[in-house]
């Protein structure tokens, strides 16, 4: 009896697994995906009209819980979902677990692509002996985003060369800073808009801290910005943070009253109010820009920051112990690098920058209206070609939260810069015992 | 004969018993025993969370005892804690006084308990979101209401960025959010004292001072001794009120409301330091429980 029982389950096993072989070759079949946005959503659905035959299960998780969910998963030995994606800092952490399939490997050979794809992109969906684990269909370098009206009337020219100028080192960013404030504007929302480009070396060098002059410089401009009245005070990602994209907001300097009407209206007439000059944003930012510019739409450009940096990007890999894994390779495959797809996307989405280099090549000329018809792949494609993937450690999330702290302690005048400097070493110290520190 | 019968019954009902408890028990070892020996033993270990997991013996502990960023987070917590169950309790305490006095005889009590309870059933997230907005240091309502009101001149005072102010602030919340809580549990305590009591020291001419310090403040002591422990061991737990109000686990300003669970999550889920943060857990959990001992003892203890 109990060999008959074994048997019967030895057969269906096998019966099931050459289903899933079949399903993958005539594209039937399910697949499931946990992803981070709805970006993924949407390429399903696209998938899904061209192979009505595959079921797809998209769940869309916030970021901030989207590893540990995976964690539990794996942790279970789940062999859903199929496809597991990914944010850069998340990569590492997965990298090292072995939740993601080697795509080296056949059938996938995806080193085929290797020529095709942005670099930085393709590196970092790498593991630390260099297999392809991951890979991203787009690229998210950091840029400025400034009003050109502004530009005109403050510095004679809206030109992205000549305002990339004025953002080229800290220096000169406070510089710009203090003209703008001399013409009755802000420079940025918030004081943490050029976070995506701070510091040009890795946090964590052969297992030591290491802080670079810019990281300083950064701290520094960080501090005089907030502490000499040059940005509107409001947290990045907040609701005045986004009315500050479509025109003024109830900013002035900190002698008056935002409160009070009569004084509103009183500066107001005077020309004391003011308006935002420029957000730090990465590549995705066209796209968080374009929902709130509203009647500015036009009168905004592009242009390069003080290094290059790079924020975000969406990740894809398969789950090493996913059942379709073949299935969930074309699906890959399909959104990575499928020209047709990728032309539908960069339309769908008006204006995210693909990682798959032919699309950007071919959709170069292409002009973006709401930044004053620039031709923004290109100068995308152009700013994340500088980008250094080896400056990315797993350490990054936690010291950059450190440090930030310390710069918010210095520039609220909670701590002096020592005193912040040493708690920041200090946690450092104590969240990862094995870095190095030299005080 | 008789007696055999008897016994086979008795067996009989013994298994039916045991049959019906199984399902409680067995959910009890997989959800509650099992996860409590297994942090055990991964509080004795290096397990990031994934891979295989190396004995470290005590280095965890250690770790934890002589870093001092533990220290002061369970500083932190102790702060916060204090401050938001002086304001929870007092106030809960104030409500009772007013509506278990015979003299008042307030009506409706249905309607102000619920209307009490009401901030206890919105989600923290929903409660972090509308304090952060109301508290804006430029642009929050509470700072233009100080304005307006002529208290709060020159510069605005900037609540969540003042390692003085941001604590208080989430011990405010914290109270308005469970004062309810305690309300409920007081009042049920108070209806609980016979009426005789009352009677008996209203006509012997006691004022409301003496009855409520010699009648209802005694006879209160075990509802007194489950709202501070529950408390206790609540605050001292305290997550998501400052997480998400103050940048995360970084616990803005100057690590000023950071708690130890917030320290501990970092550890667990942000730093893939599982054996670690096992350890905090369990550290914690001892001096939870040394905590809820001494307040036992202290309310317990008998006055000759």
């Amino acid at each position: 009896m109990k060999k008959r029982i074994l048997s019967l389950l030895l057969a269906g096993t096998m019966a099931l697994s050459m289903a899933s072989v079949a399903a993958a070759e005539d594209k039937g079949g399910k697949l499931v995906i946990w992803t981070l946005a709805d970006d993924l959503k949407s390429f399903a659905e696209h998938y899904n009209e061209q192979n009505p035959d595959v079921e797809i299960e998209t769940v869309v998780i916030a970021p901030a819980d989207y590893l540990t969910k995976i964690q539990s998963a794996m942790r279970g030995k789940a062999k859903e979902p199929d496809i597991i994606v990914a944010e850069p800092q998340m990569l590492d952490t997965m990298y090292e677990a072995g939740y993601l399939e080697d795509l080296n490997q056949e059938p996938y050979n995806a080193q085929q692509y290797a020529d095709n794809m942005v670099d930085y992109v393709w590196q970092a969906g790498q593991d630390a002996d260099g297999i392809q684990r991951a890979i991203s269909y787009q690229i998210t370098p950091a840029a400025i985003f400034y009003r050109r009206d502004i530009a005109e009337k403050v510095f004679g020219t809206e030109d992205p060369e000549v305002i990339g100028e004025k953002f080229k080192d800290y220096d000169t960013v406070l510089e710009t800073g203090q003209t703008l404030k001399d013409a009755g504007y802000k420079v940025f929302a918030s004081d943490s808009e050029m976070q995506f480009f701070s510091g040009n070396s890795a946090w964590v060098q052969d297992g030591k801290l290491t802080i670079d002059d810019d990281r300083f410089a950064y701290m520094d401009l960080c501090v005089s910005l907030y502490q000499n009245d040059m940005t509107a005070y409001v947290a990045s990602w907040s609701t005045p943070w986004y009315q500050a994209m479509g025109g003024a907001v109830p900013v002035i300097d900190s002698s008056a009253n935002v409160w009070d009407e009569a004084e509103m209206e009183e500066a107001a007439e005077s020309g004391n109010t003011t308006e935002v000059f420029a957000f730090g944003l990465p590549s995705w930012g066209v796209l968080t820009m374009r929902d709130h510019v509203g009647e500015l739409a036009g009168k905004w450009g592009v242009c390069a920051g003080p290094s290059y940096g790079f924020s975000g990007g969406t990740f894809i890999g398969i789950n090493a112990l996913s059942e379709n894994k073949e299935l969930a390779w074309d699906f890959i495959e399909f959104v990575t690098t499928n020209e047709d797809t990728l032309d539908w996307w960069i339309e769908e989405s008006e204006g995210d920058v693909v990682s798959w280099i032919p699309t950007i090549e071919k959709h170069k000329d292409d002009v973006n209206e709401i930044y004053g018809g620039q031709k923004l792949y290109e100068f995308f494609l152009e700013q994340a070609e500088g980008i250094d993937y080896s400056m990315v450690t797993k350490y990054d999330k936690t010291i950059n939260d450190a440090w930030g702290a310390a710069i918010t302690s210095i520039k609220t005048e909670e701590m002096t810069k020592e005193e912040a400097l040493n708690v920041f070493y200090d946690t450092v110290q104590s969240t990862y015992p094995e870095i190095e520190i030299e005080r | 004969m008789a007696s055999q019968s008897g016994r086979k019954k008795k067996r009989d009902l013994n298994k039916t018993g045991y049959i019906c408890v199984a399902p409680f028990v067995i959910i009890f070892l997989i959800f509650n025993v099992y996860p409590v020996l297994r942090t055990l033993y991964l509080s004795f270990t290096d397990y990031k969370g994934f891979g295989e997991a190396a004995f470290t013996g005590l280095q965890n502990y250690v770790r934890v005892i002589t870093d001092k960023f533990f220290w002061r987070d369970l500083w932190n917590t102790v702060k916060i804690w204090s401050v938001n169950i002086v304001l929870q309790l007092g106030l809960a305490f104030l409500l009772t006084i007013i509506f278990s006095d015979i003299k008042y005889k307030v009506k409706g009590l249905g309607i102000y308990r619920a209307l009490y309870y009401l901030p206890n059933l919105i989600a923290a997230t929903s409660v972090a979101f509308l304090f952060k907005t109301l508290l804006d240091w430029r642009y929050g309502t509470v700072n233009q209401i100080l304005s307006s009101a002529g208290l709060a001149k020159g510069e605005p005072i900037n609540w969540l960025g003042s390692t003085v102010t941001a604590p208080f602030v989430i011990s405010v919340i914290g109270a308005w959010m469970w004062f309810g809580n305690s309300f409920i549990m007081l009042m049920a305590g108070v209806q609980g004292i016979s009426k005789d009591y009352f009677e008996a020291a209203a006509i012997d001419g006691a004022g409301r001072w003496k009855v409520f310090t010699k009648i209802t403040l005694p006879l209160l002591k075990p509802i007194m001794l489950y709202v501070g422990i529950t408390s206790l061991i609540g605050g001292l737990q305290m997550f998501d009120l400052p997480f998400l109000m103050c940048g995360g686990t970084i616990g803005n300003p100057s690590g000023s409301t950071q708690t130890v669970v917030m320290y501990l999550y970092k550890f667990g889920f942000e730093t893939n330091q599982v054996g670690f943060a096992s350890a905090i857990a369990y550290f914690l959990f001892m001096i939870i429980l040394v905590v809820s001992a001494v307040q036992f003892k202290l309310l317990n203890s008998k006055k000759d």
